[in-house]
């Protein structure tokens, strides 16, 4: 049956080798083998409308595949399904000064539009360390935060327009650049976050920001981890944050070892803030250091000189995903609203160090977001799938804890494969019943990303 | 044992520089500047000897315009005791630096005198050199290693394809190689603390000095822009085009 695709694809644009298969068919997770049954890539909308038509009528099922640096599980195909690659749909294809909006194909790569913004003058602020990878359609399929949202918002706050094709094969061009458009359900943001469970994003809208003002960084040294949020409202009460992120130590020695970078302190210390913002307010944030200092927060702190010692600073936050990579991270995505994050962190933190005794766990995060990343890493010793069962039995009294806060499971990252079996921690069963309906709706045959989400 | 490290002012290396219409120059205008990264690991060498117990002061240098005040307190913030800014309009070249510090270490009589092997400005790789000749003192140049030894300098030189280990008398002039060291960040109490440290001014007609250019730019030309690449369907292509267009293969 696969054949038809021979057909609906020009040629080179359609594989089943084995290494392809291997290739599109995972994401960054490394739990789930990969297995899709063909992986294509279409060069334009109908391409898509037809593959969409053809895969209706024959119950095939699809997986919509970015950049595949997704850490849920969201674009892996391991039940036969055809992989839909969107590497060869990545042109930058518009640009309207005055409305500050770039139109661009779902496989465009993050960094490069953001390239193209600063081309410009302007800037694409969504940023985060995978930026060099990831698509912009895998970043609205995922509503992708990252490491700038404090001031910026989500991806979701610069998509101004969405051609999608629905799982039922129809074209939706849903709200075209508008800032205010007030007719009625707003589809563009049902896709953004749909993971792929509704129908493929095939071209957006993306609106531009200035060209932010210069930068310093400085990176905050703190004792306890509760007292990196009393330095968070000591900054946010008197300067713009950019950036307020927050690592362990366990974090710096693995990219430091990994990268082979000095320790930013003269000292190391259990915990570390890194903020961003305005040069022009270097002042303000130095008297905040002091006072942090006076109140016994923080001990030590570096401050960049240049861009270039900026961007090595970050490099300490930016590296960690791929430091702790080869200890196969068992990866929580998990927030709460600041004002609840206090008794969150300490409710956490014993729950971790009763359930997990044995295992080396990594904490940071967005935590200027409210958003935490509990990684669980794997001891050498142990096998993989042993050690997935052993998070996964563990899961659900992190979760527990979350929903008593009514926190999120999933601040960014999606909910994929990996948390799938944990949505009803954070969604109601009258709420997931609505997402059910939605998708019977645009999904009607049940093809776009069958087991992902719901 | 006093240690002089002149410092450069320099584009940070992280922006991407432009190339003004009439081809005079780069452009300048609102682009961050910094310490130039190779006087940096200059600076680092300098407070390790200190911390050593080696050295007992540590004087920064900066020749320019007033502007380079800003990348003189970094140094003190690194750890430099205290800076002394020759301050000029000029547009700075080699000759004209290298002659304002030989007269500054007249007065200074510096033991060792650590120069980053060039700026990433202009890439001239010739003040630390020009300083010794005129200073008459023995260099160790692209230092990538520097051990005081019986009152004298070990140094291992990076060189092509190889390393060369060099001792010289002091005092003596250093150029610091990339290898050398991996300069620290500035803590902010120190960076509190430099603000209390001594930075004194003085002009180069203070030092007798004339630091006018010799050398005149006759026209700078951005690099050539790189070509989009193109996407091979096939190896077969790939290999057409590797022996057809390219011409690498035969
Ligand atoms: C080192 C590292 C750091 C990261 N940091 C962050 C971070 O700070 N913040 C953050 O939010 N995420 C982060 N991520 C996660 C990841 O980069 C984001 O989720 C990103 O948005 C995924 O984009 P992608 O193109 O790689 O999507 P993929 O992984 O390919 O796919 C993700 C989901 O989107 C769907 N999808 C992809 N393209 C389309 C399309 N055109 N139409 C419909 N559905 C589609 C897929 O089916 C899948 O469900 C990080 C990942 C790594 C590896």
């Amino acid at each position: 049956m696969l054949e038809a695709l021979d057909e609906l694809f020009s040629p080179g644009c359609v594989t089943r080798a084995a290494d392809d298969l291997a290739h599109w068919g995972r994401d960054w997770t490394t739990a789930y083998k990969a297995a899709p049954s063909a992986v294509v890539f279409p060069k334009s909308i109908h391409e898509v409308v037809a593959l969409v038509r053809w895969a209706g009528s024959h119950g095939v099922a699809l997986v919509p595949s970015g950049g595949r640096t997704g850490l849920s599980g969201g674009a892996v195909a391991n039940h036969g399904e055809v992989v839909v690659s969107f590497d060869r749909m990545n042109a930058i294809s518009d640009f309207r000064p005055a409305d500050r909006l770039v139109t661009c194909q779902a496989g465009v790569v993050t960094a490069n539009l953001q390239g193209f913004a600063t081309e410009q003058g302007l800037s694409y602020p969504v940023d985060f360390a995978s930026s060099g990878s990831s698509q912009i359609g895998g970043n609205i399929a995922t509503n992708a935060g990252g490491i700038k949202v404090i001031r910026y918002g989500l991806t979701r706050d610069w998509v101004a327009g969405l051609t999608v094709v629905s799982g039922s094969g129809e074209i939706l061009e849903c709200n075209q650049g508008l800032i205010k458009n007030a007719t009625g359900y707003d589809l563009r943001h049902l896709f953004v976050g749909s993971e792929g469970t509704l129908g493929f994003i095939v071209e957006a809208q993306m609106r531009l920001a200035l060209a932010p003002p210069p930068q310093r960084v400085m990176v905050l040294g703190v004792p306890r981890f509760a007292d990196i949020l009393e330095v968070l409202s000591a900054m946010q009460a008197r300067l713009v944050l950019s950036a307020f992120e927050f690592f362990a130590d366990q974090a710096l020695a693995k990219v430091m070892a990994h990268r082979d970078l000095q320790s930013p302190l003269s000292a190391r210390v259990a915990f570390y803030a890194l903020i961003e913002f305005d040069d022009d307010a270097l002042e303000e944030a130095t008297a905040v250091f002091e006072h942090c200092v006076a109140s016994g927060w923080v001990v030590d702190a570096v401050l960049s000189q240049s861009d270039t010692q900026a961007g090595q600073l970050w490099q300490l936050r930016e590296a960690i995903s791929e430091s702790i990579a080869p200890f196969t991270p068992y990866k929580n995505d998990i927030s709460v609203c600041i004002g609840d994050m206090p008794g969150f962190l300490d409710a956490v933190e014993m729950l971790v160090a009763r359930e997990y005794p044995d295992f080396e766990v990594c904490w940071y995060g967005h935590i200027g977001d409210g958003n935490l990343h509990l990684n669980i890493l794997k001891p050498e010793s142990m096998d993989t799938q042993a050690f997935y069962a052993r998070c996964h039995e563990i899961s659900p009294k992190v979760f527990q804890a979350v929903a008593e806060k009514n926190g999120s499971i999933s601040a960014e990252h999606g909910v994929g494969l990996l948390k799938r079996d944990f949505l009803g921690f954070s969604r109601s069963p009258a709420e997931i019943g609505v997402m059910r309906g939605l998708k019977g709706v645009l999904d009607p045959h049940g093809i776009m990303n069958p087991g992902k989400l719901l | 044992m006093k240690v002089m490290v002149p410092v450069k002012r320099v584009v940070d290396a992280n922006v991407k520089v432009r190339v003004k219409p009439d081809n005079t120059g780069v452009d300048l205008t609102n682009v961050k500047m910094a310490v130039n990264p190779f006087c940096e690991i200059a600076i680092e060498e300098a407070v390790r000897l200190t911390e050593a117990g080696l050295a007992t002061e540590v004087v920064a240098v900066a020749v320019g315009t007033s502007a380079c005040q800003e990348q003189l307190r970094t140094c003190l913030a690194l750890g430099a005791d205290r800076a002394v800014l020759i301050e000029t309009d000029e547009d700075v070249q080699p000759l004209g630096i290298a002659k304002a510090l030989k007269a500054l270490q007249d007065k200074e009589n510096a033991d060792i005198v650590i120069f980053g092997k060039q700026s990433i400005d202009g890439d001239n790789s010739q003040t630390g050199q020009m300083f010794a000749a005129l200073a008459g003192m023995p260099q160790g140049t692209f230092a990538s290693e520097v051990t005081p030894e019986d009152g004298k300098l070990k140094v291992t030189r990076e060189i092509d394809g190889g390393l060369q280990t060099i001792s010289v008398s002091l005092p003596a002039v250093i150029t610091t190689d990339l290898r050398l060291n991996e300069p620290r960040y500035a803590s902010l109490p120190n960076i509190m603390k430099a603000k209390k440290k001594p930075l004194d001014t003085m002009s180069a007609a203070d030092l007798g000095v004339d630091v006018a250019p010799t050398v005149e730019v006759v026209s700078v030309e951005p690099p050539e822009e790189r070509q989009a690449g193109v996407k091979v369907e096939t190896v077969d292509e790939l290999v057409d085009k590797l022996r057809n267009e390219a011409k690498v293969i035969t």
